[in-house]
This record gives structure tokens, sequence and C-alpha cells, in this order.
């Protein structure tokens, strides 16, 4: 497969060659005044060696200042001379230490969690937000994997992607959907990985659970905006979640045993401490509360994480990880379906100086369902997979000047669909769509550089370059319109289909390449505040088929092409930042607006899957997005929590394009369905005793847009509705509260086995919120009538977590 | 039988699973309202072996999506329907309760037709071709072949012509039972098959619908249609229950009958023509 790796292109030259200048312009406009060494090292938790990513090192009563990288590491360059190096870490004790810079050094840290029996090591409140008050990133949410376990939640099970639902400009489709949205955007136009690996499906059973098992991940982080720009692919958000590395110290057991599912994780070293390993796994009991719907059904998942890492040397490390998770339903004698995620990632840092530091990656990735359908007796599968090399650099300049570039390439193979007949006696006929192959490549760098004292800013190009490539036919269409206007019915038909062109295979059947700018600034007014702002454009080269209401499952991935042309958006985003009381308190405000192209919507009737020319049943239109989002966090004391607020409008719009007409909805602008114009959560959690703590969540959103009937008519002997524009009504509001409450037994600082118990109540005044209302006609009567499903009435929860 | 349909019924039956069932109330919704559209249901339909000289349209109004009214017949209309190739005219005269009839109809397999309706001082018109279908051989119950296997179900077995494209409706209805159930198919995926069609009731206390038990009877109406009918009548029979978790987003559903006065105020319905096989079948 990696032979396709080979493809250059001649555009892709000329634009490596415009980054090359560029670098090297960056260098040249960079000045060397004094003499400087550099400070470089990793940064580890003390009790479980685990390198910490967004540790803050800074040179006391200077603005010298870096962050740890994804991998713990850190390169700082300073002026010779004494100075006070503060090592901080939200929700760890403060490091200081007193050094003289004379030289190139390298020094590691340990630092140590603050847990809150021991109040001797004050959490200095504020130093990693003294950094992140300069630093130009923006429209970025960081969520400690600590906090996320304290929030309560639905059948007691940690989730991730719930969680990060809670902060501003992040909503889902409702309860029984899977995905979320980021600032108006599709639920396919997020980037989510799992330590680098493309992850296409983020939930198991439907959205209550997230496919992230808690006990395998250290860190996450949602960039909303103003992405940098060694993230590329898709145009809303990337949610990059890190697995664990693996306790290098001491052999442990995490766990948990809950009402529907349980989980395990086993880390330690290996190899006398050059090498340290995670095993996790998840299961579900399967059957328990569908059993008692109907007994033939059944519902389960289980998932599995695997990390291993092996230091070569000082400068040489090797990572190795893994992913599998799946679901598998039976529907009694009719339908079995299953899907899920895999994937693997091998990884290699090599640090060349103190200066520069490197990672290769060789990522694969997998997504894939199975959807046996008995009666008719046949398998209908299909599937994604990707294979992905990138080499990303960072380059610590100076003090002021920090360069991160790279290159990389991803091969996608895409299976839309296949028909196995399971026997002779199946009445379907075997068939396979056409596979889909192409080559997605990209070279970017990008600048953090410290103008002044008041003003960072972050500055970069990603170039990126996508191939269609052969090994398939595409069908050609009369007047090339594989849909056209029938001006008589006023409705959207499928093209007439003239003939076919034979593509060879590695042959290109249609290139595209994007040049994508990004730029963010930070400018500090004073000690406690700053204004950012950014803007950036990202291309997204795939594109997830669905025209459901929410996304599902069995929706089918499709590449750019012939026919559908690349999401470009261009995201501009203005920002002020606050701390008060001693960084006690912090305040985010954000207003964004956003713009996507060619986003795809589909003509009315439209048949998704099974379907070689998808073409036919889809029209390119455009997006639009913008928006206020507001955080207020409460970071230190015994209660600590969050209040989000979001103010926000997502719409989109389908003119008739080639294929004629004014377009869907007559070419007017129609809400998405992910458009919510109010969005507040709160989120707290109060520490009342050591063995006590109590959580609270509070959500109220605006009803998602829906199409409701404006009509009625009788046809065939039956009530048919007519219906309104596109997503012109709205589901009632959604709101909810959850509590929990968690009790730590006996918890003695020494104790090799420590327990808790999560106690939760999952909407607690039982709030029907509907999921879905749908109409028909009531076979009885005859009357039409309107019918909510609510998926979660109150839900309790208990479930018994370990350490050992 | 296409994959996309086994595919919602599939996300259908995952939507009940995750559901608890006190957790499905009927509630009361305000919707928006538009005004009134003009329904023309002209179904002509010729059953194999008789004359189809004997054919009705029924013309009516929209209603709000609540409403109750029933009387919604129009009267006063003038309808015609022409051989497009022959120029012969079918008069179709006013019974005063909304429905039209004609005795003198002559179908012709594979001849096109046009509908000719004048309402309110506006000319609505359709163009349609009458399709055959192929013959039923059998018509028989089993219990293994349906979603449930206890359950019995009826099963219509007919051969799928292998040389042409071909779309059916289905139309089953248990004698004593209020509404009939449609179901569409084509033969993308089963050309030139024999093809087993089957239909079973599954119980359900809610609505008091029952298994098929010995001794009911069940109509079964088989008709050859148009592409575009399949069309049409897909996206209806999907859109009868609209709104649910993982349906497609509802469509304004537009039929063939277009308004030659006002392109905006087309008419609701669908000018068919098909051949049609109608059977009874009694469980044993």
């Amino acid at each position: 497969m990696f032979k396709n790796l080979k493809f250059k292109n001649q555009k892709m030259k000329i634009n490596e060659l415009i980054l090359y200048s560029l670098i090297l312009f960056l260098f040249s406009s960079n000045v060397f005044a004094q003499e400087t060494y550099s400070i470089s090292g990793v940064i580890t938790d003390k009790r479980n060696g685990e390198t910490l990513f967004g540790a803050s090192i800074y040179l006391e009563g200077t603005t010298i200042g870096v962050i740890t990288n994804e991998y713990g590491f850190y390169s700082l360059t300073a002026p010779e001379g004494e100075y006070v190096l503060v090592v901080s870490y939200m929700g760890y004790g403060e490091v200081t230490k007193s050094i003289t810079i004379s030289g190139d050094q390298k020094l590691n840290f340990e630092i140590e969690e603050a847990s809150n029996e021991l109040d001797t090591v004050v959490i200095k409140g504020g130093t990693s937000e003294r950094v992140s008050l300069r630093k130009p990133e923006m429209s970025v949410s960081k969520l400690n994997i600590k906090t996320v376990k304290q929030m309560p939640v639905v059948l007691g099970e940690v989730d991730i992607v719930k969680s990060i639902q809670m902060l501003p400009g992040v909503t889902n489709n409702g309860e029984g959907s899977s995905g979320f949205h980021v600032r108006g955007g599709a639920a396919d136009q997020n980037l989510v990985l799992l330590d680098e690996a493309i992850i296409y499906n983020t939930s198991h059973l439907l959205g209550f659970f997230s496919v992230f098992n808690a006990d395998a991940i250290k860190n996450i982080k949602l960039y909303k905006g103003g992405i940098p720009a060694r993230f590329g692919g898709r145009v809303s958000s990337v949610l990059d979640v890190r697995q664990k590395d693996g306790n290098t110290k001491n052999f442990g057991l995490t766990g948990g045993i809950g009402v529907i599912s349980s989980r395990l994780a086993a880390e330690g070293p290996l190899f006398n401490d050059k090498s340290s390993f995670l095993v996790a796994g998840r299961g579900s009991y399967a059957h328990l509360i569908l059993k008692a719907a109907n007994e033939d059904n059944a519902a389960s998942f289980y998932d599995l994480n695997l990390k291993t890492n092996y230091s070569l040397s000082d400068k040489n490390k090797l990572y190795l990880s893994g992913y599998f998770g799946r679901d598998v339903f039976n529907f009694g004698d009719s339908f079995d379906a299953s899907y899920g995620n895999l994937s693997g990632n091998l990884r290699w840092n090599h640090i060349f100086n103190d200066k520069l530091f490197s990672n290769m990656s060789l990522i694969y990735s997998k997504y894939d369902y199975d959807l046996g359908i008995q009666v008719e007796e046949f398998d209908w599968v299909s599937s994604i997979n990707n294979y992905n090399i990138k080499y990303d650099l960072a380059y610590y300049a100076s003090d002021k000047f920090k360069l991160d570039f790279g290159v990389g390439s991803i091969y996608y193979d895409f299976d839309p669909g296949r028909i196995i007949p399971r026997s002779d006696q199946s009445s379907i006929n075997p068939l396979s769509l056409d596979r889909k192959k192409a080559l997605e490549s990209s070279a970017y760098i990008n600048a953090e550089h410290k103008l002044s004292d008041n003003l960072s800013v972050q500055y970069g190009v990603r170039y990126s370059n996508f191939i269609r490539l052969g090994g398939q036919s595409l069908s050609d269409y009369a007047n090339n319109q594989p849909v056209v206007y029938n001006t008589t019915l006023g409705i959207y038909e499928r093209g007439v289909e003239i003939g076919e062109t034979e593509y060879e295979d590695g042959k290109t059947i249609k290139d595209f390449g994007n040049l994508e700018p990004r730029l963010s600034l930070a400018y500090q007014l004073n000690e406690d505040s700053s204004i950012k702002m950014g803007y950036s454009r990202s291309a997204q080269y795939i594109h997830l088929l669905s025209n459901t209401t929410s996304v599902t499952p069995l929706d089918v991935w499709t590449p750019s092409g012939k026919f559908i042309k690349p999401q470009i958006s261009d995201q501009y985003a203005l920002g002020y930042f606050r701390n008060f009381n001693d960084k006690m308190y912090s305040l985010e405000t954000e207003v964004y607006y956003k713009t996507t192209d060619n986003r795809i919507d589909y003509i009315d009737g439209s048949n998704l899957i099974g379907n070689n020319t998808i073409e036919r049943e889809i029209l390119n239109g455009e997006s639009r997005a913008y928006g206020l989002e507001l955080l207020i966090r409460k970071s230190r004391g015994n209660f600590t929590g969050w209040l989000s607020y979001t103010l926000s409008k997502s719409e989109q719009r389908t003119p008739g394009g080639n294929a004629g007409g004014l377009g869907i909805s007559d070419g007017d602008w129609y809400n998405t369905a992910h458009d919510r114009t109010h969005d507040v959560s709160l989120t707290g959690v109060y520490q009342l005793t050591d063995k006590w703590s109590f959580g609270a969540n509070m959500v109220f959103q605006t009803g998602r847009p829906v199409t409701y009937p404006n009509g009625q008519y009788e046809y065939e002997g039956l009530s048919i509705a007519s219906y309104s524009d596109r997503n012109s009504d709205r589901l009632p509001a959604y709101h909810r509260l959850d509590i929990s409450a968690t009790y730590k037994p006996n918890n003695r600082p020494n104790a090799r086995w420590k327990g808790e118990w999560v106690f939760g109540i999952y909407n607690l005044y039982a709030r029907k919120n509907a999921a879905a209302i749908s109409f028909a006609q009531n076979i009885e009567t005859g009357a039409n009538e309107a019918t909510r499903t609510a998926v979660f009435g109150i839900v309790p929860s208990i479930i018994y977590n370990f350490k050992f | 039988m296409n994959v996309y349909s086994k595919v919602i019924v599939f996300l259908i039956l995952f939507v009940v699973v995750i559901t608890c069932v006190s957790c499905e109330d009927v509630i009361d919704v305000d919707v928006q309202t538009e005004p009134s559209r003009l329904t023309i249901e002209a179904s002509i339909d010729w059953e194999k072996g008789t004359t189809g000289n004997n054919q009705t349209i029924k013309l009516s109004t929209s209603t709000p999506y609540f409403s109750t009214n029933t009387n919604t017949n129009v009267t006063g209309a003038t309808v015609s329907i022409t051989n497009d190739t022959s120029g012969a005219e079918f008069i179709f005269v006013d019974q005063n309760n909304g429905t039209y009839l004609a005795n003198d109809f002559v179908p012709i397999l594979n001849q096109s037709y046009t509908l000719n309706v004048l309402y309110n001082g506006e000319q609505y018109s359709a163009n349609e071709t009458l399709k055959p279908v192929t013959d039923v051989k059998e018509i028989r119950q089993s219990r293994e072949d349906g979603d449930d296997e206890n359950a019995l179900e009826v099963n219509l077995i007919f051969d799928d012509p292998v040389d042409e494209e071909n779309y059916y409706l289905f139309r089953f209805k248990e004698q004593g039972d209020l509404l009939a159930e449609l179901e569409s198919a084509d033969d993308e995926f089963v050309n030139g098959n024999e093809i087993s069609w089957w239909y079973e009731k599954e119980d359900d206390s809610s609505t008091n619908t029952e298994e098929f038990k010995p001794g009911d009877v069940v109509n079964i109406d088989f008709f050859g249609i148009s592409e575009s009918y399949y069309n049409y009548i897909s996206i209806l029979i999907e859109q009868s229950e609209s709104g649910g978790l993982f349906s497609s987003t509802p469509v304004a559903l537009k039929g063939n009958c277009i308004n030659l006065d006002n392109e905006d105020n087309y008419a609701y319905g669908y000018f068919r023509l098909t051949e049609t096989v109608t059977s009874t079948y009694t469980f044993q």
C-alpha cells in the first residue's frame, strides 16, 4: 500500500520551496544579541513517572518560560546569569530551584501531585495561567483527567466526550446520539486523535459511553479554533487525547466495578526502568438493560488500550500504543451487528540536541462495521482504513522563538460496502461497491514568537495536498450533471448515466492543494488580563455521508474527488482573558465567526448506503457559524468548577449550482441540526471532608432544530403529513441536573489499596428531554399524534473504583 | 429489499432497544400551518383480468396537521385523462362527494397519459405511463421467514423480470384494520430472482396490534409502478412516521401534479397508472 506514498506532485514541490524559504526568513529575522544557553529536560510525575504535558517551566522575575510538549520535554533559552527556576503544573506542588546558567544543561524534574489531605503542599494558583495569558494559543480547552473523573456521569462511567460537552462551544445532538459538535460544526468535522491515531467513532452504544477509557488516558486537549499548523484534515476541531505511558516506578492496578460495565488497568516498569507498560480493558455485562425490554435483544461493548515505551538512550525513546474497541448487537433472529475502531502506533522520539526535538510516527487506524441481516441471509460490511506516516520537529531557537515543523502523509482505503450472502439460499445477489483510494500529504511550519514582553504571536502555514487515486471507474453523466433539477416537477433528481471512465490503479483521478495559514496573537494588558485574536484556515478532504438527524455507526466516509470538493473553512476569533482574586477565578470570553465552503447536503429521498454513485444524491453547499462563548472557572478551594455559556448560530445553504434550480430550501440559509441559540452548563465539585466530595452538573440548551409537519392530506386512505422548511422548528428546550457523591473510606496515605465509591444520579428531576419527537397516525383511531422519545429518565448509578 | 431500508429498520430497532418503555409518550406540540392545497389522488389501477374501464379520482384539500376535520372533499372541479398517443379523452364525472368517476377508461400497458384538473380557476396537469406487473406465482404462509420466527407471515411469491428495472408497490390490509400498510421495492439487488415478499404483524399492546392467527384475512394488492412514482411513494412511506432519532430529515414531498397557472401552488398527491394483482389470503 505504501508504494503510493511515493506519489509526488509538482504543486507540492513548489509549496515546499515556499515553506523552506519561509523558515530561512524567520531565522534571519531573529537577532541573537547576548550569549544564551539552553536548559532542557523532561518533567515527570514523582508518583508514577508519567511524563507531564503542559507543565510550565519559567525563570522567576523574567518573561522567559515554556510549556512541556506531549512527551514532557521542554527546552528554554536564557542569557547567562543566576535565576530561580520554577516548575508548576495544575494540581501539582510547585518546585523551585536556584540555578546558574553558564552553559547548556539538562535538568529533569519530578513533581508531586497535591493531594487534599496534605495541606502542606500549597498550590500557588495561577502559575500555569501566568504563561497561558501570554501564550497566543486560544480557543483551546484542556481538561485534567482528575477533573473529568469527579464530574457526575450517566451510569457512573467516566466519559471524556460528555465532559467536553460541558465546555462552551461544544454540544451533542441529544441523548442517544454519538459524536459531538464544536462551534456549530458537524460531527465529521472533528479530528479525534488517540495517541495520534484517527478515531472515526467516539461512542460506544450510540453515545452511552465514550470510546476513551479514563484509566488509560493522561490528557485531553480540545482545539475549537486556532488549530496549530501541525494539525489538519478537519475543519471544525481537534480532540487530542493522549494515553498514559504506564507507571515507571511501581506495578499498579486500577479498576472499577459498575452496574453496566467494569474496567481494569495494569501498569508498571519493565527492563530495569528502561521501559514501562499499560494495559487497560473495559467491558459491559451486555444485556442487562436491554434484556429487560425484550429478552431476544442484546447489546454490549468492550475495548482494550495498550501502551508501552522503551528508552534506547537519553536521546532516543520508542513508544508503541494500540486501541481496539467493539460494539456488538443482537436483535433476536433478525439482525446482528458489530462495529468499532482499531488503531496502532509506533513512535520514535529523538532529541538531536538541547534545542531540537523530533518525533516520527507510523500509524494505522481502521473503522469498520458488519451488519448481519439474518432473515435475508446476508452481511453488509463497510470500512475505512488509513496508514499514516509523519515526522514532526520542534526547534527551541531562543527564549523568544520556537519553531514547529514537519511533514506527513496519510493513505486512505475506503470500502464503502459489500453484500456477502450467508448462504446459497439468500435471495440477495453479492455486490461490492467500488473501493476508493486517496493520499493526503502535508507539510507545515509554525512559529511561536515573543515580539515584546506583552506581545506574542503564533504564525504558521500548512500545505495540504489530496490525491484521489484510481483503481476504479466513475460514471459519466449527461451534461456532466450527476444531479439534475427537474424544472417541471420542481425536484432534484438523479442524473442520467451515459457511460463510464476507467481510472487505472495508481493513476490520479483528481488532486487538490490548499495553503492553510494559521495566525494568532496574544497581547497582555496587565498582570491579570490579556486579549487574543486568531485566524485559521483548514481543509477537509473526507466527508461522512449522513442524512439522518444524528450520525450513526453505519454512516460511510467518502473522499473528495471528481464530484465532491474539499471543505475549506476560515475562522476568525477574538478573546479576552482575565484572572481574578489572586488567580482563584478566571474568565475566558471569545467571539468567533466561521465559514465553510463545499459542505455537502442531500437531495430529497437520498439513498446513501449501498450506493456506488453518491454524487447523484448530493449537492455542494456552504455553512457558517458565529457565536459568543463565556467561561468562568474557579480553580482553587474546597469548591471548584465552572460556568459556561454559549450564544451561537449555525446555518447552511445549498444552492442548486451545476444541477440547476434554486437549491435545497430554495437556496436560502437554514439552521443546521446542531444550531443551539443558548447553551449553559454549570459544573462543580465540593470537597466536604477528606472522605466525602460532591459533584453536580446542570445543563440548559435551546432545543435542536427539526422539521415538523405543517399540514396533512388524505392519500391511499392514510393521513399524509406535509412538512415545513428544513429545520425550521425546534424540539423543546433541553435541561437536566445530575449529582454525584464520592466516598473514599479509610484513606491512609500509605495504604497500598485505595478504593472509592461513586454514587450518582443522572437527570435528578427526571425530566423527559425529547431526544426526538416523531409524528404518525395512530393506527387505532386514525388521528395524528406527536410522540416524544426520551432516552434517559432518572438514572441512579453506583460504581466502585480501586487502585492497587 | 434494498440495503438502505434494512439499515433504517436496524436503526429503528436500535432506538426501540435503547429507549426505556416509559420514556415514550404522546404529547401536544405546536406546529406550523401552511395554506391549504389541492390533493389529487388519481390512482388508475388496472386489475389484471378486468377491463379497467371503471376508474375513480379523488380530490380533497389539505388541512392543519392536527385537524380532525374530515370534510375536505373538493367538488365542482373538471377532471379528465387523455391518451397521449391517440388523443382519446376520458371525462371523470363529479359525484359531488370528492370523487370523480369514469366508466369508459381504456388502459393500455406502457402507454403515457395526461391528467387535467381545473379547480378554482387554475389548471393542474400531470403526465405518467401505465406500468405492467408480473404475475403472482403463489401466496403462502410461514413462520420462520419474518422478523419474528414464531409469528405467522404471509408470503407473496413472484419472478422478477430479468431484462428490465422493476419497481413494485405492495398494499397489505388485514380485514378489520383501519389503515393499510404500504411497502415499496426495487429489483436493484435481486434482479431476475424469484422474490418472496413477506408481511407480518407484531404484538403491540399499546396499539392493540396482534400477530396473525389462523382465520385472519388479509387483502394484498401488488402493483407495478414507474421509477418516479417509486421515488415518490418510498419517501411517503418513510415519512409516514417522521422525526425519529435516526430517521432522515423529512422533506416537502412533491408529486407529479403541477399547477400550470401558479407554479408554487402545486397539488399534493400523484397521478399514477399501474397494473395490479389483487388477492385475499386467509391464514390457516
